[in-house]
Protein backbone atom coordinates (compact mmCIF):
# COMPACT_ATOMS: atom_id res chain seq x y z
CA UNK A 1 0.00 0.00 0.00
CA UNK A 2 1.44 3.26 -1.06
CA UNK A 3 -0.71 5.63 0.15
CA UNK A 4 -2.38 6.28 3.52
CA UNK A 5 -5.68 5.55 3.62
CA UNK A 6 -8.61 6.44 6.29
CA UNK A 7 -10.78 3.55 7.54
CA UNK A 8 -14.41 4.45 9.06
CA UNK A 9 -17.01 2.02 10.44
CA UNK A 10 -20.26 3.96 9.78
CA UNK A 11 -23.82 3.27 11.30
CA UNK A 12 -26.47 3.26 9.19
CA UNK A 13 -30.24 3.70 8.88
CA UNK A 14 -31.78 4.63 5.90
CA UNK A 15 -35.38 5.78 7.28
CA UNK A 16 -36.39 6.75 10.83
CA UNK A 17 -38.04 3.19 11.86
CA UNK A 18 -35.61 1.28 9.92
CA UNK A 19 -33.03 -1.28 10.31
CA UNK A 20 -29.58 0.17 11.48
CA UNK A 21 -26.66 -1.75 9.60
CA UNK A 22 -22.87 -1.02 9.89
CA UNK A 23 -20.77 -0.10 6.38
CA UNK A 24 -16.70 0.30 6.36
CA UNK A 25 -15.40 2.79 4.11
CA UNK A 26 -11.67 4.02 3.61
CA UNK A 27 -10.33 7.19 1.79
CA UNK A 28 -7.44 8.70 0.86
CA UNK A 29 -5.92 10.26 3.61
CA UNK A 30 -4.83 13.79 3.28
CA UNK A 31 -2.99 16.00 5.75
CA UNK A 32 -5.47 18.16 8.33
CA UNK A 33 -8.46 15.87 7.43
CA UNK A 34 -11.25 15.77 9.78
CA UNK A 35 -14.56 13.75 9.95
CA UNK A 36 -16.87 16.15 7.61
CA UNK A 37 -14.44 15.73 5.49
CA UNK A 38 -13.87 12.18 5.29
CA UNK A 39 -17.85 12.35 4.68
CA UNK A 40 -17.62 14.22 1.52
CA UNK A 41 -14.82 12.26 0.32
CA UNK A 42 -17.23 9.03 0.58
CA UNK A 43 -19.83 11.07 -0.94
CA UNK A 44 -17.57 11.85 -3.89
CA UNK A 45 -17.58 8.32 -4.50
CA UNK A 46 -19.80 6.20 -2.46
CA UNK A 47 -18.31 2.90 -2.61
CA UNK A 48 -17.79 0.70 0.41
CA UNK A 49 -14.24 -0.81 1.58
CA UNK A 50 -15.18 -3.99 -0.18
CA UNK A 51 -16.03 -2.17 -3.68
CA UNK A 52 -19.82 -2.21 -3.10
CA UNK A 53 -21.66 0.93 -4.61
CA UNK A 54 -23.63 2.30 -2.23
CA UNK A 55 -25.55 5.83 -1.10
CA UNK A 56 -23.97 9.04 0.57
CA UNK A 57 -23.94 9.25 4.24
CA UNK A 58 -26.83 11.52 5.04
CA UNK A 59 -25.54 13.87 8.12
CA UNK A 60 -25.93 17.56 9.19
CA UNK A 61 -23.63 19.91 8.94
CA UNK A 62 -22.95 23.69 8.08
CA UNK A 63 -20.48 26.59 9.30
CA UNK A 64 -18.19 23.84 9.51
CA UNK A 65 -16.03 25.38 12.36
CA UNK A 66 -17.64 24.73 15.42
CA UNK A 67 -20.03 27.63 15.89
CA UNK A 68 -23.33 25.87 14.19
CA UNK A 69 -23.69 22.78 16.26
CA UNK A 70 -25.24 20.85 13.39
CA UNK A 71 -22.81 17.99 12.87
CA UNK A 72 -22.65 16.83 16.34
CA UNK A 73 -22.71 12.87 16.50
CA UNK A 74 -20.73 9.30 17.69
CA UNK A 75 -17.26 9.23 17.31
CA UNK A 76 -15.78 6.75 18.70
CA UNK A 77 -18.40 6.16 20.91
CA UNK A 78 -17.98 9.74 21.81
CA UNK A 79 -20.74 12.77 21.63
CA UNK A 80 -18.83 15.55 19.85
CA UNK A 81 -18.43 17.30 16.92
CA UNK A 82 -17.39 15.77 13.41
CA UNK A 83 -16.00 19.74 11.85
CA UNK A 84 -13.86 19.76 14.91
CA UNK A 85 -12.92 15.71 14.65
CA UNK A 86 -9.13 15.77 13.46
CA UNK A 87 -8.28 12.18 11.85
CA UNK A 88 -4.86 12.78 12.83
CA UNK A 89 -6.42 12.58 16.63
CA UNK A 90 -8.75 9.31 15.83
CA UNK A 91 -8.14 6.07 16.71
CA UNK A 92 -8.83 3.92 13.41
CA UNK A 93 -11.07 2.57 12.13
CA UNK A 94 -13.30 5.46 13.06
CA UNK A 95 -16.78 4.62 14.20
CA UNK A 96 -19.47 7.07 13.34
CA UNK A 97 -22.83 6.69 14.80
CA UNK A 98 -25.84 9.01 15.25
CA UNK A 99 -26.67 10.01 18.81
CA UNK A 100 -28.14 7.10 20.40
CA UNK A 101 -31.03 9.52 22.59
CA UNK A 102 -32.51 11.15 19.33
CA UNK A 103 -34.50 10.59 16.54
CA UNK A 104 -32.52 9.09 13.57
CA UNK A 105 -33.72 10.90 10.44
CA UNK A 106 -31.53 9.00 7.98
CA UNK A 107 -27.45 7.76 8.92
CA UNK A 108 -26.17 10.11 11.03
CA UNK A 109 -28.82 12.98 11.16
CA UNK A 110 -30.67 13.28 13.68
CA UNK A 111 -33.84 15.09 15.57
CA UNK A 112 -32.76 17.34 17.86
CA UNK A 113 -35.13 19.60 18.25
CA UNK A 114 -36.25 18.62 21.50
CA UNK A 115 -33.30 21.37 22.68
CA UNK A 116 -35.85 23.96 20.93
CA UNK A 117 -38.98 22.58 22.89
CA UNK A 118 -37.43 22.78 25.82
CA UNK A 119 -35.60 26.16 25.48
CA UNK A 120 -39.38 27.28 24.92
CA UNK A 121 -40.45 25.76 27.74
CA UNK A 122 -38.26 28.03 29.85
CA UNK A 123 -38.34 31.34 27.75
CA UNK A 124 -34.93 31.44 26.69
CA UNK A 125 -34.71 35.10 25.23
CA UNK A 126 -34.82 38.86 26.42
CA UNK A 127 -38.74 40.01 26.39
CA UNK A 128 -38.66 43.32 24.24
CA UNK A 129 -41.50 42.67 22.07
CA UNK A 130 -44.13 45.44 22.73
CA UNK A 131 -45.92 47.93 20.47
CA UNK A 132 -43.44 51.31 21.31
CA UNK A 133 -39.88 51.43 21.63
CA UNK A 134 -38.13 50.53 25.40
CA UNK A 135 -35.10 52.31 25.07
CA UNK A 136 -31.95 51.56 25.67
CA UNK A 137 -31.25 48.71 28.35
CA UNK A 138 -29.92 48.89 31.72
CA UNK A 139 -26.16 48.53 31.67
CA UNK A 140 -24.50 44.81 32.57
CA UNK A 141 -21.79 44.99 34.42
CA UNK A 142 -18.46 43.95 33.74
CA UNK A 143 -18.38 41.19 36.05
CA UNK A 144 -21.95 39.98 34.86
CA UNK A 145 -20.54 40.40 31.10
CA UNK A 146 -17.75 37.96 31.85
CA UNK A 147 -20.02 35.37 33.27
CA UNK A 148 -22.93 35.65 30.80
CA UNK A 149 -20.63 35.56 27.60
CA UNK A 150 -19.14 31.64 27.76
CA UNK A 151 -22.83 30.74 28.68
CA UNK A 152 -23.54 32.71 25.22
CA UNK A 153 -21.39 30.62 23.33
CA UNK A 154 -23.74 27.50 23.29
CA UNK A 155 -24.51 26.06 19.55
CA UNK A 156 -27.48 23.59 20.97
CA UNK A 157 -25.41 20.84 19.71
CA UNK A 158 -26.75 18.61 22.08
CA UNK A 159 -23.63 16.80 23.23
CA UNK A 160 -23.94 17.30 26.62
CA UNK A 161 -27.70 15.92 26.50
CA UNK A 162 -26.62 12.59 24.39
CA UNK A 163 -24.03 12.12 26.98
CA UNK A 164 -26.11 12.55 30.22
CA UNK A 165 -26.72 9.53 32.07
CA UNK A 166 -29.89 10.93 32.64
CA UNK A 167 -31.06 11.99 29.76
CA UNK A 168 -33.30 9.57 28.90
CA UNK A 169 -37.00 8.30 27.52
CA UNK A 170 -37.50 7.61 31.16
CA UNK A 171 -36.35 10.62 32.85
CA UNK A 172 -37.08 13.09 30.26
CA UNK A 173 -34.66 15.41 31.57
CA UNK A 174 -34.16 18.83 30.14
CA UNK A 175 -30.56 18.82 30.09
CA UNK A 176 -27.46 21.08 30.90
CA UNK A 177 -28.18 22.93 27.57
CA UNK A 178 -31.69 24.63 28.75
CA UNK A 179 -30.56 25.04 32.37
CA UNK A 180 -27.06 27.21 31.83
CA UNK A 181 -29.40 28.72 29.48
CA UNK A 182 -31.89 30.07 32.05
CA UNK A 183 -28.89 31.04 34.11
CA UNK A 184 -27.80 32.85 31.16
CA UNK A 185 -31.13 35.06 30.58
CA UNK A 186 -31.50 35.13 34.18
CA UNK A 187 -28.23 37.23 34.00
CA UNK A 188 -29.21 39.73 31.50
CA UNK A 189 -30.75 42.34 33.26
CA UNK A 190 -33.89 42.46 31.03
CA UNK A 191 -34.23 39.00 30.65
CA UNK A 192 -34.35 38.93 34.19
CA UNK A 193 -38.19 39.57 34.25
CA UNK A 194 -39.03 36.20 33.55
CA UNK A 195 -36.82 34.53 35.97
CA UNK A 196 -39.32 33.17 38.35
CA UNK A 197 -41.35 31.62 35.08
CA UNK A 198 -37.91 29.94 34.20
CA UNK A 199 -37.15 28.68 37.22
CA UNK A 200 -40.48 27.41 37.58
CA UNK A 201 -40.76 25.67 34.42
CA UNK A 202 -37.14 24.14 35.83
CA UNK A 203 -39.05 22.59 38.80
CA UNK A 204 -41.80 20.60 36.52
CA UNK A 205 -41.30 17.00 35.48
CA UNK A 206 -37.87 16.89 33.79
CA UNK A 207 -36.77 19.34 35.40
CA UNK A 208 -33.30 20.83 36.84
CA UNK A 209 -33.81 18.28 39.48
CA UNK A 210 -32.88 14.74 37.35
CA UNK A 211 -29.68 16.10 37.08
CA UNK A 212 -27.14 13.06 39.12
CA UNK A 213 -24.37 15.65 39.14
CA UNK A 214 -22.20 13.13 36.79
CA UNK A 215 -20.43 15.57 34.85
CA UNK A 216 -20.17 14.37 31.54
CA UNK A 217 -21.55 17.54 30.09
CA UNK A 218 -18.93 19.91 31.02
CA UNK A 219 -16.78 17.29 29.97
CA UNK A 220 -17.85 16.83 26.64
CA UNK A 221 -19.16 20.22 25.73
CA UNK A 222 -17.52 21.42 22.49
CA UNK A 223 -18.04 25.58 23.93
CA UNK A 224 -16.37 24.11 26.84
CA UNK A 225 -19.01 25.89 28.90
CA UNK A 226 -19.25 25.80 32.56
CA UNK A 227 -21.82 23.93 33.03
CA UNK A 228 -21.78 21.92 36.04
CA UNK A 229 -21.71 25.63 37.44
CA UNK A 230 -24.88 26.70 35.73
CA UNK A 231 -26.33 23.55 37.22
CA UNK A 232 -25.28 24.55 40.53
CA UNK A 233 -26.15 28.85 40.19
CA UNK A 234 -29.38 27.70 38.83
CA UNK A 235 -30.07 24.75 41.44
CA UNK A 236 -29.15 27.34 44.33
CA UNK A 237 -31.89 29.82 42.06
CA UNK A 238 -34.54 27.41 41.87
CA UNK A 239 -34.24 26.05 45.47
CA UNK A 240 -34.90 29.86 46.81
CA UNK A 241 -37.78 31.02 44.62
CA UNK A 242 -39.56 27.47 46.04
CA UNK A 243 -38.13 27.33 49.66
CA UNK A 244 -39.40 31.47 49.24
CA UNK A 245 -42.79 30.36 47.86
CA UNK A 246 -43.33 27.97 50.63
CA UNK A 247 -43.10 30.81 53.19
CA UNK A 248 -44.22 33.83 51.25
CA UNK A 249 -47.18 32.70 48.84
CA UNK B 1 -29.95 21.65 13.03
CA UNK B 2 -31.86 18.58 11.57
CA UNK B 3 -35.30 19.48 11.45
CA UNK B 4 -36.88 16.41 9.87
CA UNK B 5 -38.96 16.43 6.87
CA UNK B 6 -42.57 16.97 7.27
CA UNK B 7 -43.24 13.13 6.37
CA UNK B 8 -41.06 12.13 9.16
CA UNK B 9 -42.45 11.10 12.53
CA UNK B 10 -41.51 14.13 14.88
CA UNK B 11 -40.30 13.43 18.46
CA UNK B 12 -42.53 10.45 18.29
CA UNK B 13 -39.22 8.56 20.37
CA UNK B 14 -37.00 10.39 21.58
CA UNK B 15 -36.88 12.00 24.47
CA UNK B 16 -39.97 14.44 26.13
CA UNK B 17 -39.62 17.89 26.48
CA UNK B 18 -39.65 19.78 29.22
CA UNK B 19 -43.07 19.34 31.22
CA UNK B 20 -43.07 22.98 32.56
CA UNK B 21 -45.73 23.17 35.58
CA UNK B 22 -46.17 19.50 35.63
CA UNK B 23 -45.14 16.87 38.38
CA UNK B 24 -44.59 16.63 41.70
CA UNK B 25 -40.81 14.86 40.67
CA UNK B 26 -39.33 17.89 42.11
CA UNK B 27 -40.48 18.17 45.44
CA UNK B 28 -40.02 14.24 45.53
CA UNK B 29 -36.15 14.66 44.42
CA UNK B 30 -35.12 17.02 46.18
CA UNK B 31 -36.48 15.75 49.67
CA UNK B 32 -34.54 12.45 48.59
CA UNK B 33 -31.70 14.86 48.66
CA UNK B 34 -32.22 16.80 52.04
CA UNK B 35 -33.32 13.19 53.70
CA UNK B 36 -29.80 12.32 52.73
CA UNK B 37 -28.54 14.58 54.47
CA UNK B 38 -31.10 15.04 57.67
CA UNK B 39 -32.05 12.75 59.46
CA UNK B 40 -30.29 9.98 57.49
CA UNK B 41 -26.48 11.18 57.31
CA UNK B 42 -27.03 13.25 60.59
CA UNK B 43 -27.89 9.86 62.17
CA UNK B 44 -24.77 8.23 60.20
CA UNK B 45 -22.61 10.76 61.62
CA UNK B 46 -24.02 10.41 65.59
CA UNK B 47 -23.98 6.10 64.68
CA UNK B 48 -20.23 6.54 63.89
CA UNK B 49 -18.57 9.11 65.20
CA UNK B 50 -20.04 9.77 68.75
CA UNK B 51 -22.07 6.72 69.76
CA UNK B 52 -19.86 3.66 68.32
CA UNK B 53 -16.39 5.49 69.34
CA UNK B 54 -17.22 5.10 73.02
CA UNK B 55 -16.50 1.58 72.91
CA UNK B 56 -12.92 2.93 71.96
CA UNK B 57 -10.46 2.04 74.49
CA UNK B 58 -9.79 1.08 77.96
CA UNK B 59 -13.43 1.44 79.29
CA UNK B 60 -15.07 0.98 75.96
CA UNK B 61 -17.67 -1.80 76.77
CA UNK B 62 -19.15 0.61 79.66
CA UNK B 63 -18.91 3.24 78.05
CA UNK B 64 -20.96 2.04 75.11
CA UNK B 65 -23.17 0.74 77.37
CA UNK B 66 -23.59 4.34 79.08
CA UNK B 67 -24.27 5.63 75.65
CA UNK B 68 -26.60 2.81 74.34
CA UNK B 69 -28.78 3.17 77.74
CA UNK B 70 -28.68 6.83 77.27
CA UNK B 71 -30.13 6.72 73.35
CA UNK B 72 -32.56 3.44 74.70
CA UNK B 73 -33.95 6.14 77.73
CA UNK B 74 -34.49 9.22 75.18
CA UNK B 75 -37.89 10.17 75.30
CA UNK B 76 -40.11 8.67 73.25
CA UNK B 77 -37.20 6.67 71.92
CA UNK B 78 -39.76 4.65 69.21
CA UNK B 79 -41.66 7.40 67.49
CA UNK B 80 -37.79 8.91 66.94
CA UNK B 81 -36.40 6.14 65.18
CA UNK B 82 -39.39 5.48 63.73
CA UNK B 83 -39.81 9.56 61.58
CA UNK B 84 -35.93 10.27 62.70
CA UNK B 85 -34.61 7.04 61.02
CA UNK B 86 -36.86 4.14 59.11
CA UNK B 87 -39.33 6.21 57.58
CA UNK B 88 -36.46 8.44 56.04
CA UNK B 89 -34.32 5.64 55.35
CA UNK B 90 -36.81 3.82 53.50
CA UNK B 91 -37.70 6.68 51.90
CA UNK B 92 -33.90 7.88 50.88
CA UNK B 93 -33.50 4.50 49.68
CA UNK B 94 -36.37 3.50 47.98
CA UNK B 95 -36.94 6.23 45.94
CA UNK B 96 -32.64 5.95 45.32
CA UNK B 97 -33.58 2.42 43.91
CA UNK B 98 -36.14 4.06 41.61
CA UNK B 99 -33.24 7.08 40.63
CA UNK B 100 -30.84 4.37 39.58
CA UNK B 101 -33.51 2.33 38.03
CA UNK B 102 -34.56 5.42 35.63
CA UNK B 103 -30.73 6.23 34.85
CA UNK B 104 -28.67 4.87 32.08
CA UNK B 105 -24.59 4.79 33.32
CA UNK B 106 -22.17 5.05 30.24
CA UNK B 107 -18.99 4.95 32.10
CA UNK B 108 -18.26 2.88 29.11
CA UNK B 109 -18.37 5.43 26.83
CA UNK B 110 -17.20 8.15 29.12
CA UNK B 111 -15.08 7.04 31.51
CA UNK B 112 -14.75 10.37 33.88
CA UNK B 113 -14.09 10.63 37.38
CA UNK B 114 -17.48 12.53 38.20
CA UNK B 115 -19.30 9.74 35.69
CA UNK B 116 -17.54 7.29 37.59
CA UNK B 117 -18.30 8.48 40.91
CA UNK B 118 -22.20 9.02 39.90
CA UNK B 119 -22.18 4.97 39.32
CA UNK B 120 -20.20 4.62 42.44
CA UNK B 121 -22.71 6.26 44.45
CA UNK B 122 -25.30 3.90 43.31
CA UNK B 123 -23.39 1.23 44.02
CA UNK B 124 -22.32 1.97 47.95
CA UNK B 125 -26.03 3.46 48.10
CA UNK B 126 -27.29 -0.31 47.52
CA UNK B 127 -24.90 -2.00 49.58
CA UNK B 128 -25.00 0.40 52.49
CA UNK B 129 -29.20 -0.10 52.00
CA UNK B 130 -28.16 -3.99 51.96
CA UNK B 131 -26.28 -3.59 54.96
CA UNK B 132 -28.30 -1.36 57.00
CA UNK B 133 -31.53 -3.85 56.24
CA UNK B 134 -29.46 -6.53 57.99
CA UNK B 135 -27.83 -4.72 61.02
CA UNK B 136 -30.91 -3.32 62.32
CA UNK B 137 -32.71 -6.87 61.72
CA UNK B 138 -29.93 -8.48 64.02
CA UNK B 139 -29.34 -5.84 66.77
CA UNK B 140 -32.55 -4.01 66.73
CA UNK B 141 -35.00 -6.55 66.46
CA UNK B 142 -33.77 -10.17 67.03
CA UNK B 143 -31.56 -11.40 70.31
CA UNK B 144 -31.57 -9.57 73.37
CA UNK B 145 -32.85 -6.52 73.73
CA UNK B 146 -30.56 -3.52 73.70
CA UNK B 147 -33.07 -0.96 75.16
CA UNK B 148 -33.90 -3.17 78.01
CA UNK B 149 -30.48 -4.23 78.46
CA UNK B 150 -28.10 -1.77 77.25
CA UNK B 151 -25.25 -3.27 79.41
CA UNK B 152 -25.75 -6.14 77.06
CA UNK B 153 -25.01 -4.37 74.09
CA UNK B 154 -21.14 -4.48 73.81
CA UNK B 155 -21.16 -7.94 73.83
CA UNK B 156 -24.07 -8.18 71.41
CA UNK B 157 -22.14 -6.63 68.72
CA UNK B 158 -18.92 -8.63 69.94
CA UNK B 159 -21.13 -12.17 69.10
CA UNK B 160 -21.25 -10.89 65.74
CA UNK B 161 -18.02 -9.43 64.47
CA UNK B 162 -16.40 -12.26 66.05
CA UNK B 163 -17.26 -14.21 62.72
CA UNK B 164 -14.58 -13.01 60.18
CA UNK B 165 -16.88 -12.70 57.47
CA UNK B 166 -19.81 -10.81 59.56
CA UNK B 167 -16.78 -8.55 60.36
CA UNK B 168 -15.72 -8.07 56.46
CA UNK B 169 -19.37 -7.09 56.09
CA UNK B 170 -19.42 -4.35 58.85
CA UNK B 171 -16.57 -3.12 57.23
CA UNK B 172 -18.08 -3.46 53.32
CA UNK B 173 -20.91 -1.42 55.16
CA UNK B 174 -19.20 0.93 56.66
CA UNK B 175 -17.35 2.25 53.86
CA UNK B 176 -20.15 1.84 51.42
CA UNK B 177 -22.28 3.79 53.94
CA UNK B 178 -19.41 6.35 54.64
CA UNK B 179 -18.62 7.36 51.25
CA UNK B 180 -22.21 7.66 50.27
CA UNK B 181 -22.85 10.16 52.97
CA UNK B 182 -19.29 12.20 52.37
CA UNK B 183 -19.94 12.00 48.08
CA UNK B 184 -24.20 12.69 49.23
CA UNK B 185 -22.74 16.05 51.25
CA UNK B 186 -20.82 17.02 47.95
CA UNK B 187 -23.42 16.44 45.48
CA UNK B 188 -26.13 17.77 47.99
CA UNK B 189 -24.07 21.12 47.99
CA UNK B 190 -23.73 21.29 44.59
CA UNK B 191 -27.19 20.66 43.39
CA UNK B 192 -28.23 22.73 46.25
CA UNK B 193 -25.93 25.98 44.95
CA UNK B 194 -24.66 26.07 48.18
CA UNK B 195 -21.28 25.25 46.69
CA UNK B 196 -21.29 26.45 42.78
CA UNK B 197 -17.77 27.48 41.63
CA UNK B 198 -15.20 24.95 40.57
CA UNK B 199 -12.54 25.53 42.78
CA UNK B 200 -14.55 25.78 45.58
CA UNK B 201 -16.06 22.68 44.74
CA UNK B 202 -12.86 21.02 44.49
CA UNK B 203 -11.91 22.32 47.96
CA UNK B 204 -15.39 20.84 49.28
CA UNK B 205 -14.42 17.65 47.48
CA UNK B 206 -11.12 17.55 49.97
CA UNK B 207 -13.28 18.07 52.90
CA UNK B 208 -15.29 15.01 51.85
CA UNK B 209 -12.79 13.20 51.44
CA UNK B 210 -11.19 13.87 55.23
CA UNK B 211 -14.62 13.57 56.25
CA UNK B 212 -14.99 9.94 54.47
CA UNK B 213 -11.91 8.85 55.94
CA UNK B 214 -12.20 10.16 59.41
CA UNK B 215 -15.62 7.85 59.17
CA UNK B 216 -13.78 4.92 58.25
CA UNK B 217 -11.07 5.45 60.64
CA UNK B 218 -13.51 5.58 63.65
CA UNK B 219 -15.92 3.25 62.50
CA UNK B 220 -12.45 0.51 62.31
CA UNK B 221 -11.23 1.61 65.51
CA UNK B 222 -14.35 1.18 67.02
CA UNK B 223 -15.26 -2.44 65.22
CA UNK B 224 -11.16 -3.26 65.93
CA UNK B 225 -12.24 -2.83 69.57
CA UNK B 226 -15.47 -5.11 69.25
CA UNK B 227 -13.05 -7.47 68.08
CA UNK B 228 -10.09 -7.71 69.89
CA UNK B 229 -11.52 -7.86 73.23
CA UNK B 230 -11.53 -10.85 75.41
CA UNK B 231 -15.11 -12.79 74.96
CA UNK B 232 -14.47 -15.45 77.44
CA UNK B 233 -15.36 -14.13 81.21
CA UNK B 234 -15.81 -10.55 80.21
CA UNK B 235 -18.09 -8.57 81.98
CA UNK B 236 -20.33 -7.49 79.50
CA UNK B 237 -21.33 -10.98 78.73
CA UNK B 238 -22.43 -11.67 82.76
CA UNK B 239 -24.12 -8.61 82.46
CA UNK B 240 -25.79 -9.94 79.57
CA UNK B 241 -26.56 -13.32 81.11
CA UNK B 242 -27.87 -11.15 84.54
CA UNK B 243 -30.20 -8.97 82.69
CA UNK B 244 -31.67 -12.17 80.62
CA UNK B 245 -32.24 -13.10 84.70
CA UNK B 246 -33.72 -9.47 85.71
CA UNK B 247 -35.09 -8.12 82.67
CA UNK B 248 -34.65 -4.00 83.05
CA UNK B 249 -32.84 -3.92 85.92
CA UNK B 250 -29.26 -3.48 84.80
CA UNK B 251 -29.94 -0.38 83.24
CA UNK B 252 -31.82 1.65 85.92
CA UNK B 253 -28.81 1.09 87.57
CA UNK B 254 -26.21 1.34 85.79
CA UNK B 255 -27.72 5.02 84.72
CA UNK B 256 -28.15 5.54 88.77
CA UNK B 257 -24.73 5.11 89.59
CA UNK B 258 -23.25 7.80 87.13
S1 LIG C 1 -24.10 16.90 35.58
FE1 LIG C 1 -24.40 14.84 34.77
S2 LIG C 1 -26.53 14.37 35.19
FE2 LIG C 1 -26.28 16.58 35.33
S3 LIG C 1 -26.73 17.35 33.31
FE3 LIG C 1 -24.51 17.04 33.40
S4 LIG C 1 -24.18 14.98 32.59
FE4 LIG C 1 -26.35 15.15 33.11
S1 LIG D 1 -24.10 23.39 26.31
FE1 LIG D 1 -22.35 22.75 25.06
S2 LIG D 1 -22.75 20.62 24.61
FE2 LIG D 1 -24.65 21.47 25.32
S3 LIG D 1 -25.76 22.11 23.52
FE3 LIG D 1 -24.61 23.89 24.22
S4 LIG D 1 -22.66 23.81 23.15
FE4 LIG D 1 -23.61 21.81 22.92
S1 LIG E 1 -20.60 22.07 10.95
FE1 LIG E 1 -21.16 23.67 12.31
S2 LIG E 1 -20.49 22.87 14.19
FE2 LIG E 1 -19.75 21.37 12.82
Amino acid sequence: MADKTVILKIKRQLTPNGKSYWEEFSVPYRPNMNVISALMDIAADPVTRDGKATTPITYDSNCLEEVCGSCAMLINGKARMACSALIDQLEQPIRLEPFSKFPVVRDLATDRSVIFENLKAVKAWVPIDGTYDLGAGPRMTAEDQEAAYPLSRCISCCCCMEACPQFNEDTGFVGAATISQVRLFNTHPTGKALQRERLAALMGDGGIQECGYAQNCVEVCPKDIPLTKSISEVGGQVMKQALGDMLRR
Amino acid sequence: MASASSSAPVLEHGVAPLRAGQGISFVLRRLHSLTGIIPVGAFLFEHILISNSTAIGQNGPSAYARQVSFLANLPLVFFLELFGIWIPIAYHALYGFYIWYRGEGNTVSYPWTGNWMYTLQRWTGAIAFIYIVWHTYTMRFTGIDLHDHPLASFGKVQGEVIHTPLFLFYVVGLVAASWHFAYGIWLFSAKWGIVSGDKAQKRLLRACLVFFLLLCGVGLASLYSFRSRPIADDDQNRAMIQSHEKPGGQATDRKGAQ
